[in-house]
């Protein structure tokens, strides 16, 4: 007995390098997360002994990960903080893969009810809680739900920044918190007065984007607006690669900036780099 | 003899295990909340404002929502538990009694994020819509599933108390022209007590330390109720706030040794549940 599972343990430890299969776990933003993902499964197609596990978290968690060591790759939607950068302490390559617009979004009711754009100032209002309902600013006459993000979410670090002046401001007229942006674009959908920050690839027919308006003129939140610098509310997705990382996780970053990989941004929908 | 002689040190090392365990766990909780209590000062305990980037910790609507969600869990799940448990030891037939067993059985070994999602996708669109609320995530909704969640331990533990209660007994009461009412209240429900108590104890810890399934009907919204007993409101609990942070916070900041407190908090917590209860005699 002893002596089978000792055979089959000592099999084990021998046989192992022969069908070394190399992991690569990456973790952060949800917003780089599709393409990053997608991105996996290809490379995963062409080199099939290396795996790549993908999960979320949030930019602050990628970028936490990455200073604990407990993950390869990290990915973020903003920049690290000043207090981020010293404790990665230039021991990491910061690689932008993509830009993308954080739009302003909102219930299909709203958007249906004339909301189609809102100034700068207006937005601040509401989510610093003195505009209360959707009719104060055009639109039916119901309460707003208003939904921030968690503090540390790359999407709420670029709205904040635009909108209230402040990556950390406070948002005192929040009604309700949100994750990952899967539950963000949930929880505008089921609600018919709910406003909220999305990456514009996950807009569609429930949850709309609306402009915004900077000192008088309307930006959409289109890839076009990302391209010419207009938009306000845009951003980089970045890439954490630590500078002692593997081959194999240096080569999966080099797959993401290749053609390959900038097609996949293109298809998710957000602008590749030039 | 032999065979002893290979017991006694296994069941010592698993006792040194489990002590050990126990104590590296009590060091992590204190020595983290030790320097958090350092550099804040234990009035964090009862302050308002949660905004850890601008180095603010105050721990009141946290403490304050878990307490809410815990009273609803148990309002609701008392009285449907231990009717549940009395009607299928005292009325059912057997063969029921044990399909009703084994239902509770199944609804205690569901995950937690089940629960969470059913929450999720049938709770807060009936409460929205029929408490005409923002969102439907709300206290109540997480005090409702949290009741649902520990309902199958007190139904479980309450039934065994009372199955365990002697059918001579049952009988003398019935002889001696008790009615139902009465041998329900002066004979079964005292001697099933103790058993019904610990039923009670194991669901208070299970639906304080419960993150996911409230992480996710809660609302996450660190702000205390306005008025404070308005339980329609989003809020948030410790476990929920651990569940949402833990994972930017980077280990050994003031942030991280904030949520370590939030656990050492429920750890108090728990113990004073548990030493209440002990006090009026042993647990069954």
């Amino acid at each position: 007995m002893f002596k089978s599972i000792f055979v089959c343990g000592l099999l084990l430890l021998t046989s192992s390098p022969l069908y070394a299969t190399e992991r690569i776990d990456i973790v952060g933003s949800t917003t780089v997360l599709p393409v990053v993902s997608q991105a996996a499964t290809l490379y995963h197609q062409q080199h099939p002994n290396i795996t790549i596990t993908v999960s979320g978290g949030g930019s602050g968690v990628g970028i936490a990960s990455i200073i604990q060591g407990t993950a390869q790759i990290g990915m973020a939607s903003r920049n690290t903080t000043e207090e981020e950068q010293a404790k990665l302490n230039g021991k990491v390559d910061n690689i932008i893969i993509a830009a993308d617009a954080v739009a302003v979004a909102v219930s299909k009711a709203v958007y249906e009810s004339g909301i189609h754009a809102l100034s700068v100032e207006q937005i601040a209002d509401i989510y610093r809680g003195k505009v209360r309902n959707w009719k104060d600013v055009g639109g039916l006459d119901a309460r707003i739900v208003v939904i921030d993000k968690e503090a540390s979410r790359g999407t709420r670090h670029v709205f904040a920044k635009a909108i209230l002046g402040n990556k950390h401001a406070r948002a005192a007229g929040a009604s309700i918190i949100s994750g990952s942006n899967n539950e963000e674009q949930a929880i505008i959908s089921h609600s018919n007065a709910a406003i909220g920050m999305l990456s514009n690839a996950w807009l569609n027919n429930k949850v709309r984007g609306i402009d915004v308006i900077v000192k008088g003129t309307r930006i959409s939140p289109t890839i076009d607006h990302v391209r010419d610098n207009t938009y306000p509310l845009a951003r980089g997705l970045h890439i954490l690669l630590p500078k002692h990382a593997s081959p194999a996780a240096k080569n999966f970053v080099q797959f993401l900036l290749s053609e390959q990989g900038q097609s996949i941004v293109k298809q998710v929908g957000y602008l590749p780099i030039e | 003899m032999n065979k002893q002689r290979l017991l006694l040190p296994i069941v010592l090392l698993g006792c040194i295990a489990a002590l050990l365990g126990g104590l590296s766990l009590f060091w992590f909780l204190t020595s983290n909340a030790w320097n958090f209590f350092q550099s804040f000062g234990i009035s964090a305990l009862w302050q308002t404002e949660w905004y850890p980037y601008e180095d603010l910790y105050g721990f009141l609507p946290a403490i304050l929502g878990t307490l809410w969600a815990l009273c609803i869990a148990m309002l609701v799940a008392i009285p449907c538990g231990l009717a549940a448990a009395i009607v299928s030891s005292e009325l059912l037939p057997n063969t029921w009694q044990s399909i009703a067993r084994l239902s509770m059985e199944i609804l205690a070994g569901i995950p937690s994020v089940v629960y969470g999602l059913i929450g999720l996708w049938v709770l807060l669109p009936f409460l929205q819509e029929h408490l005409n609320l923002l969102t439907g995530h709300s206290l109540l909704a997480a005090g409702l599933i949290l009741s649902l969640m520990i309902l199958p331990t007190i139904m479980l533990m309450a039934q065994d108390a009372l199955d365990s209660v002697s059918q001579e007994q049952r009988e003398a009461a019935l002889n001696l022209g008790l009615d139902w009412n009465q041998l329900l209240i002066r004979i079964l429900l005292p001697q099933a007590w103790p058993g019904i108590r610990s039923g009670l104890l194991l669901a208070l810890g299970r639906g304080l330390g419960e993150t996911m399934a409230v992480m996710l009907v809660v609302g996450s919204l660190d702000r205390i109720p306005q008025p404070f007993y308005n339980i329609l409101e989003p809020a948030q609990t410790l476990t929920s706030r651990i569940g949402r942070e833990m994972g930017e916070a980077a280990f050994g900041s003031m942030h991280f040794a904030a949520l370590i407190t939030c656990g050492l908090v429920l750890a108090v917590f728990a113990t004073i549940i548990s030493l209440s209860a002990q006090r009026k005699g042993s647990i069954a």
